[in-house]
Protein backbone atom coordinates (compact mmCIF):
# COMPACT_ATOMS: atom_id res chain seq x y z
CA UNK A 1 0.00 0.00 0.00
CA UNK A 2 1.38 3.80 -0.96
CA UNK A 3 1.31 5.91 1.87
CA UNK A 4 -0.22 8.31 -0.40
CA UNK A 5 -3.38 6.59 0.40
CA UNK A 6 -3.66 6.84 4.23
CA UNK A 7 -4.67 10.28 3.76
CA UNK A 8 -1.80 11.37 6.15
CA UNK A 9 0.11 14.32 4.71
CA UNK A 10 3.69 13.91 4.54
CA UNK A 11 6.56 16.03 2.88
CA UNK A 12 8.80 13.00 3.56
CA UNK A 13 7.71 10.35 1.38
CA UNK A 14 6.47 7.89 4.05
CA UNK A 15 6.38 8.29 7.47
CA UNK A 16 9.26 7.82 9.82
CA UNK A 17 7.72 5.46 12.12
CA UNK A 18 5.54 2.67 12.09
CA UNK A 19 4.70 2.89 15.46
CA UNK A 20 5.67 5.06 18.30
CA UNK A 21 7.97 2.62 20.40
CA UNK A 22 10.12 3.03 16.72
CA UNK A 23 10.27 7.04 17.01
CA UNK A 24 11.26 6.68 20.68
CA UNK A 25 14.31 4.24 20.41
CA UNK A 26 15.85 6.31 17.59
CA UNK A 27 15.38 9.42 19.75
CA UNK A 28 17.00 7.57 22.94
CA UNK A 29 19.88 6.67 20.65
CA UNK A 30 20.03 10.18 19.36
CA UNK A 31 19.93 11.27 23.46
CA UNK A 32 22.98 8.91 23.95
CA UNK A 33 24.51 10.11 20.91
CA UNK A 34 24.78 13.10 22.10
CA UNK A 35 25.04 13.29 25.58
CA UNK A 36 27.46 10.19 26.40
CA UNK A 37 29.76 10.46 23.23
CA UNK A 38 29.73 14.05 22.99
CA UNK A 39 28.15 13.60 19.30
CA UNK A 40 29.96 11.13 17.85
CA UNK A 41 28.11 8.04 16.35
CA UNK A 42 30.62 5.85 15.29
CA UNK A 43 30.08 3.69 19.00
CA UNK A 44 26.15 3.53 17.94
CA UNK A 45 27.04 2.48 14.55
CA UNK A 46 29.23 0.10 15.23
CA UNK A 47 27.07 -1.97 17.45
CA UNK A 48 23.87 -1.05 15.22
CA UNK A 49 25.97 -3.12 12.04
CA UNK A 50 26.53 -6.01 14.41
CA UNK A 51 23.01 -6.09 15.41
CA UNK A 52 22.37 -6.13 12.02
CA UNK A 53 24.73 -8.80 10.74
CA UNK A 54 23.77 -11.44 14.00
CA UNK A 55 20.28 -11.12 12.34
CA UNK A 56 19.76 -10.26 9.47
CA UNK A 57 16.30 -10.54 8.90
CA UNK A 58 15.28 -8.97 12.23
CA UNK A 59 12.97 -6.31 11.52
CA UNK A 60 15.18 -2.94 11.71
CA UNK A 61 13.78 -0.86 14.64
CA UNK A 62 14.03 -4.31 16.98
CA UNK A 63 17.92 -4.25 15.47
CA UNK A 64 18.39 -0.87 16.05
CA UNK A 65 16.89 -1.17 19.69
CA UNK A 66 19.34 -4.52 20.22
CA UNK A 67 22.26 -1.76 19.33
CA UNK A 68 21.31 0.31 21.91
CA UNK A 69 21.00 -2.21 24.80
CA UNK A 70 24.49 -3.36 23.50
CA UNK A 71 25.81 0.05 24.06
CA UNK A 72 24.35 0.83 27.71
CA UNK A 73 27.44 -1.81 29.95
CA UNK A 74 30.38 0.05 27.76
CA UNK A 75 28.41 3.57 28.08
CA UNK A 76 31.02 6.45 29.94
CA UNK A 77 29.93 6.60 33.16
CA UNK A 78 29.48 10.17 33.14
CA UNK A 79 27.91 12.72 30.34
CA UNK A 80 30.59 14.02 28.21
CA UNK A 81 31.40 17.61 28.29
CA UNK B 1 -3.88 4.70 16.10
CA UNK B 2 -6.89 4.75 17.86
CA UNK B 3 -6.33 3.78 21.23
CA UNK B 4 -7.47 5.60 24.56
CA UNK B 5 -4.21 6.40 25.91
CA UNK B 6 -5.73 6.02 29.76
CA UNK B 7 -6.01 2.38 29.02
CA UNK B 8 -3.12 1.13 26.58
CA UNK B 9 -2.95 -2.34 25.56
CA UNK B 10 -0.31 -4.23 27.17
CA UNK B 11 3.07 -3.40 25.81
CA UNK B 12 4.79 -5.82 23.41
CA UNK B 13 7.97 -7.57 24.06
CA UNK B 14 10.08 -5.08 22.02
CA UNK B 15 7.74 -1.86 23.79
CA UNK B 16 9.20 -3.18 27.09
CA UNK B 17 12.65 -3.27 25.94
CA UNK B 18 11.77 0.65 24.83
CA UNK B 19 10.61 1.88 27.88
CA UNK B 20 13.18 -0.58 30.10
CA UNK B 21 15.87 1.59 28.17
CA UNK B 22 13.96 4.89 28.38
CA UNK B 23 14.07 4.66 32.52
CA UNK B 24 17.43 3.23 32.66
CA UNK B 25 18.77 5.91 30.55
CA UNK B 26 16.94 8.89 32.34
CA UNK B 27 18.02 7.52 35.54
CA UNK B 28 21.75 7.97 34.29
CA UNK B 29 20.79 11.47 33.33
CA UNK B 30 21.46 10.56 29.77
CA UNK B 31 17.62 12.22 28.12
CA UNK B 32 16.86 15.91 28.31
CA UNK B 33 13.13 16.79 29.58
CA UNK B 34 11.13 16.67 26.10
CA UNK B 35 14.38 15.53 24.09
CA UNK B 36 12.23 12.44 22.62
CA UNK B 37 9.21 13.90 21.92
CA UNK B 38 11.37 17.49 20.39
CA UNK B 39 13.40 14.43 18.34
CA UNK B 40 10.50 12.72 17.17
CA UNK B 41 8.85 15.52 16.04
CA UNK B 42 11.54 16.84 13.96
CA UNK B 43 12.39 13.73 12.25
CA UNK B 44 8.93 13.27 11.24
CA UNK B 45 8.10 16.50 10.34
CA UNK B 46 11.04 18.97 9.98
CA UNK B 47 13.67 17.25 7.79
CA UNK B 48 13.07 15.26 4.24
CA UNK B 49 13.45 14.89 1.00
CA UNK B 50 12.11 18.25 0.26
CA UNK B 51 15.03 19.73 1.62
CA UNK B 52 17.38 17.61 -0.71
CA UNK B 53 14.67 19.06 -3.38
CA UNK B 54 15.89 22.56 -2.69
CA UNK B 55 19.39 21.79 -2.90
CA UNK B 56 19.00 20.08 -6.50
CA UNK B 57 17.09 22.86 -7.77
CA UNK B 58 19.30 25.54 -7.01
CA UNK B 59 22.24 23.60 -8.21
CA UNK B 60 20.34 23.08 -11.51
CA UNK B 61 19.18 27.12 -11.77
CA UNK B 62 22.82 28.29 -10.44
CA UNK B 63 25.79 26.51 -12.12
CA UNK B 64 28.18 28.53 -9.60
CA UNK B 65 26.21 27.49 -6.79
CA UNK B 66 26.41 23.57 -8.53
CA UNK B 67 30.08 23.66 -9.06
CA UNK B 68 30.50 24.58 -5.40
CA UNK B 69 27.97 21.70 -4.40
CA UNK B 70 30.08 18.93 -6.33
CA UNK B 71 33.19 20.69 -4.93
CA UNK B 72 32.05 20.29 -1.37
CA UNK B 73 28.64 19.12 -0.70
CA UNK B 74 28.80 19.65 3.03
CA UNK B 75 29.15 23.62 2.89
CA UNK B 76 27.10 23.85 -0.31
CA UNK B 77 24.26 22.36 1.36
CA UNK B 78 24.74 24.39 4.72
CA UNK B 79 24.50 27.82 2.80
CA UNK B 80 20.44 27.03 2.42
CA UNK B 81 20.49 26.08 5.94
CA UNK B 82 20.78 22.48 6.03
CA UNK B 83 23.31 20.29 8.16
CA UNK B 84 23.85 18.48 11.46
CA UNK B 85 23.68 14.61 12.46
CA UNK B 86 24.46 12.58 9.22
CA UNK B 87 25.36 15.34 7.17
CA UNK B 88 28.50 16.22 8.14
CA UNK B 89 30.48 14.81 5.41
CA UNK B 90 28.53 15.23 2.04
CA UNK B 91 29.51 14.51 -1.07
CA UNK B 92 27.10 14.58 -4.02
CA UNK B 93 27.57 13.17 -7.08
CA UNK B 94 26.43 14.39 -10.32
CA UNK B 95 24.14 12.33 -13.01
CA UNK B 96 25.00 12.41 -16.37
CA UNK B 97 24.02 10.42 -19.74
CA UNK B 98 27.42 8.73 -18.94
CA UNK B 99 27.10 8.34 -15.50
CA UNK B 100 24.42 7.06 -13.33
CA UNK B 101 24.94 6.99 -9.53
CA UNK B 102 22.88 5.27 -6.81
CA UNK B 103 23.45 5.24 -2.97
CA UNK B 104 23.40 1.92 -0.66
CA UNK B 105 24.51 1.36 3.01
CA UNK B 106 25.75 -2.08 3.06
CA UNK B 107 26.22 -2.58 6.28
CA UNK B 108 23.32 -0.33 8.00
CA UNK B 109 21.04 2.53 7.14
CA UNK B 110 23.77 5.10 6.77
CA UNK B 111 21.76 8.16 4.84
CA UNK B 112 21.83 11.79 4.13
CA UNK B 113 19.50 12.81 7.23
CA UNK B 114 19.55 16.56 6.58
CA UNK B 115 18.82 16.61 2.99
CA UNK B 116 16.39 13.25 2.88
CA UNK B 117 15.41 12.53 6.31
CA UNK B 118 15.34 9.15 7.29
CA UNK B 119 15.97 6.14 5.13
CA UNK B 120 12.79 4.47 3.38
CA UNK B 121 11.85 0.61 4.79
CA UNK B 122 13.61 -0.45 1.63
CA UNK B 123 16.86 1.00 1.95
CA UNK B 124 17.24 -0.75 5.28
CA UNK B 125 15.98 -3.89 4.14
CA UNK B 126 18.82 -6.90 3.27
CA UNK B 127 17.75 -7.09 -0.42
CA UNK B 128 18.45 -3.72 -1.21
CA UNK B 129 21.54 -3.55 0.83
CA UNK B 130 22.92 -6.64 -1.01
CA UNK B 131 21.69 -6.59 -4.53
CA UNK B 132 22.20 -2.90 -5.36
CA UNK B 133 26.13 -3.92 -5.17
CA UNK B 134 25.76 -6.90 -6.54
CA UNK B 135 23.24 -6.79 -9.62
CA UNK B 136 22.47 -2.70 -9.74
CA UNK B 137 21.34 -2.79 -13.02
CA UNK B 138 18.70 -5.48 -12.54
CA UNK B 139 17.65 -4.29 -9.50
CA UNK B 140 16.86 -0.37 -10.46
CA UNK B 141 15.17 -1.73 -13.59
CA UNK B 142 12.94 -4.22 -10.96
CA UNK B 143 12.36 -1.02 -9.17
CA UNK B 144 11.45 0.60 -12.39
CA UNK B 145 14.67 2.83 -12.81
CA UNK B 146 15.42 2.02 -16.62
CA UNK B 147 19.24 3.29 -16.79
CA UNK B 148 20.45 3.29 -20.66
CA UNK B 149 22.46 0.42 -21.55
CA UNK B 150 25.16 2.51 -22.55
CA UNK B 151 24.96 4.42 -19.17
CA UNK B 152 27.95 3.66 -16.58
CA UNK B 153 26.08 2.59 -12.71
CA UNK B 154 28.10 3.90 -9.92
CA UNK B 155 27.00 2.46 -6.56
CA UNK B 156 28.51 4.34 -3.94
CA UNK B 157 28.45 2.84 -0.40
CA UNK B 158 27.80 4.61 2.65
CA UNK B 159 31.04 4.61 5.19
CA UNK B 160 31.12 5.43 8.57
CA UNK B 161 32.27 9.38 7.45
CA UNK B 162 30.45 10.06 4.18
CA UNK B 163 26.77 10.64 3.31
CA UNK B 164 26.11 10.54 -0.52
CA UNK B 165 23.36 12.56 -2.23
CA UNK B 166 22.83 12.17 -6.06
CA UNK B 167 22.04 15.14 -8.22
CA UNK B 168 19.81 13.98 -11.02
CA UNK B 169 19.66 15.37 -14.32
CA UNK B 170 17.44 18.23 -14.86
CA UNK B 171 14.43 17.25 -16.76
CA UNK B 172 14.44 18.52 -20.29
CA UNK B 173 11.42 21.01 -21.32
CA UNK B 174 12.23 22.91 -17.92
CA UNK B 175 14.54 25.47 -18.73
CA UNK B 176 11.48 28.40 -18.12
CA UNK B 177 11.29 26.62 -14.45
CA UNK B 178 11.76 28.70 -11.12
CA UNK B 179 13.62 27.46 -8.87
CA UNK B 180 10.99 26.66 -6.38
CA UNK B 181 9.18 24.78 -9.47
CA UNK B 182 11.82 23.02 -10.18
CA UNK B 183 11.96 21.85 -6.22
CA UNK B 184 8.84 20.52 -7.03
CA UNK B 185 10.11 17.86 -9.53
CA UNK B 186 12.73 16.59 -8.01
CA UNK B 187 11.65 13.16 -6.01
CA UNK B 188 13.09 11.66 -3.11
CA UNK B 189 14.18 8.52 -5.12
CA UNK B 190 15.91 10.75 -7.66
CA UNK B 191 18.31 11.80 -5.22
CA UNK B 192 18.94 7.90 -3.69
CA UNK B 193 19.63 6.98 -7.40
CA UNK B 194 16.85 4.57 -8.07
CA UNK B 195 14.66 6.95 -10.13
CA UNK B 196 14.88 9.10 -13.12
CA UNK B 197 13.33 12.29 -13.26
Amino acid sequence: MNISDLGVPRRNGELAFDAPWQGRVFALAAAVVEQAFGGDREPFRQQLVKAIAAEPDRPYWESWTAALEALVPVLPLRPAG
Amino acid sequence: MTEDAHHPKAMSPVEQRVAALEALLTERGLIPEGFVEETIHHYESEIGPMNGARVVARAWADPRYKERLLADGTAAIAELGFGGAEGEHMVVVENTPAVHNVIVCTLCSCYPWPTLGLPPAWYKDPPYRARMVREPRALLAEMGCQVPRDTEIRVWDSSAEVRYLVLPQRPAGTGGMAEAELAGLVTRDSMIGVALL
